[in-house]
């Protein structure tokens, strides 16, 4: 669980070093079997050095994060935007500030800002907001 | 307009394949979906077909550019849901709307279409509700990026 007040944090989360199998069984998850994501061959015919990971994959990390703390059943609203690549090997850490606590259809609701970033250069390759109900319906009454 | 079942076996699959692998997920046959887990109803239905809508096209070709695969970035995704969130055991109705497409020029100075389109999910259509509620939405945010000149 998390203070929902403006400015509390939630504890980082590793993922990572980004192996070629933690990328194939994501795109095999989800269907998008884009090449580009796993065929060396096929990114640098597109121009790219190698191939590199499905933005999407690190969505799923960051959703993942936001659910362990938050809940299964309380999200209300996950948007990212995809900033940079990633490769495997890389290492990624998960972060999750509350930006504010409010109120929907009589719903406590609480807005974090997320971001996941690269270990090393600390760049960040995406970031969003995520809204989750602070009390879902279902869950059960601390 | 595609049927897309929530199957409890796709859901481990997707909190497996995501850092996810908790009981909520794993232990209950109606388990609740991962926030981005709506984008597999491409196994139901091909998505995106907004992308190469006549408007995308017409924008590209004036922009001076090819509307092709390689040249295509996802900038963004944002779920919204409405309502319970969708369970393992649900069905859900999908369907794709374009929204609005604009012409950008990136920090570089290429051209960049972007294209943001919605797939909507909807619950089966009811005697009173012919649309059937509205579950969840996905918008989409994507770019077709003009080539670098060599």
């Amino acid at each position: 669980m998390i203070d929902p007040v403006p400015g509390a944090t939630l504890p980082e989360r590793s993922f990572g070093p980004v192996t070629a199998t933690d990328i194939v069984r994501y795109q095999g998850a989800s269907g998008d079997m884009n090449p580009i994501h796993h065929d060396d061959d096929f990114a640098r015919a597109a121009g790219y050095p190698a191939a590199f990971s499905a933005g999407m994959l690190s969505a799923g990390w960051l959703a993942a994060y936001c659910t362990e703390h938050l809940g299964e059943t309380g999200v209300r609203r996950y948007r990212t935007r995809f900033r940079e690549v990633v490769h495997r090997g890389d290492t990624l850490t998960a972060s999750a500030k509350v930006v504010r606590v409010f109120e929907v259809d009589r719903e406590q609701r609480v807005e974090l800002a997320i971001r996941l970033r690269k270990d090393g250069d600390g760049s960040v390759v995406v970031d969003g907001t995520a809204e989750f109900a602070l009390q879902p319906q279902g869950a059960q009454q601390p | 307009m595609a049927v897309m079942p929530i199957e409890w076996g796709k859901v481990r699959e997707y909190a497996q394949a995501t850092g996810a692998a908790r009981p909520e997920y794993l232990d209950d046959p109606h388990a609740p979906i991962p926030p981005t887990f709506l984008a597999t109803v491409v196994f139901w239905t091909p998505i995106g077909e907004s992308l190469r809508s006549p408007q995308v096209l017409k924008a590209c070709a004036e922009a001076g550019m090819e509307a092709g695969r390689h040249s295509l970035l996802s900038l963004e995704q944002e779920y919204v849901y409405h309502g319970a969130l969708p369970r393992a055991g649900d069905r859900l109705h999908a369907s794709e709307q374009l929204r609005d497409v604009r012409v950008k020029q990136t920090r570089s100075g290429r051209s960049m279409v972007v294209v943001r389109f919605t797939v909507s999910f909807h619950d089966q259509p009811t005697l009173q509700d012919e649309q059937g509620e509205l579950r969840a939405e996905c918008r989409y945010t994507s770019a077709y990026l003009q080539r670098e000149h060599p």
